[in-house]
């Protein structure tokens, strides 16, 4: 490979200042999306498991609707796609009020809300039935069954799997660029143009993405050894 | 879980430190696979584009199956063919240095940072960037931009113009060109700039070419160049070998019409100067 590396390109100039916004941005970005998709995630996981028919079909029309289709059409269906149904002047406002980072956080947070929302199935049916009729036996509603016991442990169940989809969630964050946003990758080509060297530019985005998700996986683990149902989720691996 | 982060800083480490390998002499590469691979662009009328039959095609590719194909052919000894592949302002520095293709040849501007990193033929085409606007636009020129929503190509250099320059502009900067010019389709923005000569082509594109005008004064000066990794003189003087003999036959001034004479894709008649400048190249 005929390439000379120039690493003080990351440092020099105006690039560390683009890599510090690109980064306020992804997250940002991806904790309002992550917010989105868990209380969607939430509703939509337990209507799935609802004992009333009609809300169990709308959770998966939802489910299979928007995660069957790729996250970059949805990226567009939200920003191309939305704001002309809404009257021209909210358009202009829409459109002068970063229009592309709200898009982008919907088109996230919806798409991974539906994502999310079989994880907490799951964890909701690993539940032992006898469990939610346990509750309503001692004089719980069904909604009162679900917000105190059934969820309460489900959550704490699908930890792992849901630390792997906030994670996805985060990477998947970058497809916002292709409708203006500029986060983190955004700015990682921005350094490229700038200076022409895309190996240096690439690396610093590959290693603040690596750095957050395993920041975020470490604080995850613990938060599972912390609320691990002594007996239920016993056997937590020990600390790596 | 320190111990694994430790592990994989070290790997980056060594994988960067590792030292370049071996310079790639481009013609023996080409002569071996008798295939001169190009990066190119889908989206750019009338330099390289998918048209209606589903070709790909354009000005820069007839350049370098026309010109450029002819003086390799020469250079190695045996035909070759001429395969294309998709590259963007982001892709393209990386599919060079990466091997992956051989010459850019779309829409590439010639400036000094990229040189740093890259060889350029002869320059081939010269415009500069203005504005697509909605006819009646209030904006006419790079001195109206102030507060208005401006998209742009991001990699290009009239992005990062803007960016230094008018930083009282909303930049939007979009990956691609149809994207871009969605934006501007639906209103999302009030103006997309880049090269006056790309906005005359997607003009003539859209559904109403007549809702729509390119407007401005040249804001930068865009000299399109065929890149090439660095450091390969030998490629390098056969490729300019052929755009000199495309000048000097001038057939390079047959392809231009083909494109953008009186009958071609995008009517659009050389000036005298930009001529006098690309026969200069060549001591003309």
């Amino acid at each position: 490979m005929n390439y000379t590396f120039k690493w003080s390109v990351l440092w020099t100039g105006q690039s560390g200042h683009w890599l510090l916004q690109g980064l306020a941005t992804t997250l940002e970005l991806s904790a309002l999306a992550w917010l989105l998709a868990v209380a969607l995630g939430i509703l939509s996981g337990a209507l799935r498991t609802a004992p009333v028919a009609p809300l169990r079909w709308a959770a998966v029309s939802y489910v299979e609707f928007f995660r069957n289709v790729p996250l970059l059409v949805w990226m567009f269906f939200w920003y191309f796609g939305v704001p002309p149904l809404l009257p021209r002047v909210a358009q202009d406002w829409v459109f002068n009020h970063s229009a592309e980072f709200w898009a982008g956080t919907v088109a996230l947070g919806v798409y991974h809300g539906a994502r999310m929302s079989e994880v907490i199935r799951s964890g909701i049916q690993s539940i032992p039935r006898t469990q939610f009729e346990a509750s309503l036996a001692t004089g719980l509603t069904t909604l009162q069954a679900y917000r105190l016991v059934i969820l309460p442990v489900a959550l704490r169940l699908i930890v792992p799997p849901g630390t792997n989809e906030s994670l996805n969630l985060l990477k998947n964050s970058s497809v916002a660029l292709t409708i203006s946003v500029a986060e983190l990758t955004f700015q990682t080509r921005q350094i490229e143009t700038y200076t022409a060297k895309a190996i240096e530019a690439l690396t610093a985005g590959t290693l603040i993405y690596l750095v957050l998700c395993l920041s975020i996986a470490t604080i995850m683990a613990r938060v599972e050894r912390h609320y691990a149902i002594p007996g239920l989720i016993s056997r937590t691996t020990p600390a790596g | 879980m320190m111990r694994t982060l430790a592990l994989v800083l070290a790997l980056a480490v060594a994988v960067s430190a590792a030292p370049a390998a071996a310079q790639t002499d481009t013609l023996e590469k080409i002569k071996s696979s008798g295939v001169l691979v190009i990066g190119t662009r889908t989206g750019s009328p009338p330099f390289a584009y998918v048209n209606k039959n589903n070709e790909w095609v354009g000005f820069s590719i007839d350049l370098v199956e026309q010109l450029v194909k002819p003086s390799v052919e020469k250079a190695i000894g045996r035909s070759i063919k001429v395969e294309k592949k998709e590259s963007t302002p982001p892709t393209r520095i990386p599919l060079l240095t990466s091997n992956a293709v051989d010459l850019i040849a779309g829409t590439m501007t010639d400036t000094p940072e990229r040189r740093q990193s890259v060889d350029f033929s002869y320059t081939f085409f010269y415009t500069g960037a203005q504005f697509l606007v909605k006819k009646g636009s209030p904006i006419h020129g790079v001195n109206d931009i102030a507060g208005k929503r401006i998209a742009s190509q991001q990699g290009s250099t009239n992005a990062k113009i803007l960016r230094e320059k008018y930083p009282q502009a909303q930049l939007r900067e979009f990956p691609d060109q149809p994207a871009a010019f969605q934006a501007l389709l639906q209103g999302q923005v009030d103006a997309y700039t880049n090269d006056g000569i790309q906005l005359a082509g997607l003009k003539v594109k859209a559904p109403h070419p007549d809702e729509w005008e390119v407007v401005g004064d040249f804001y930068s000066e865009e000299p399109y160049g065929m890149a090439m990794r660095k450091g390969d003189a030998k490629f390098k003087a056969a490729v300019d070998a052929g755009l000199k003999q495309g000048w000097e036959s001038g057939k390079y001034f047959e392809i231009y019409d083909h494109w953008f004479g009186p009958k071609g894709e995008l009517p659009y008649p050389m000036s005298p100067q930009v001529k006098a400048y690309l026969l200069k190249q060549i001591g003309k």
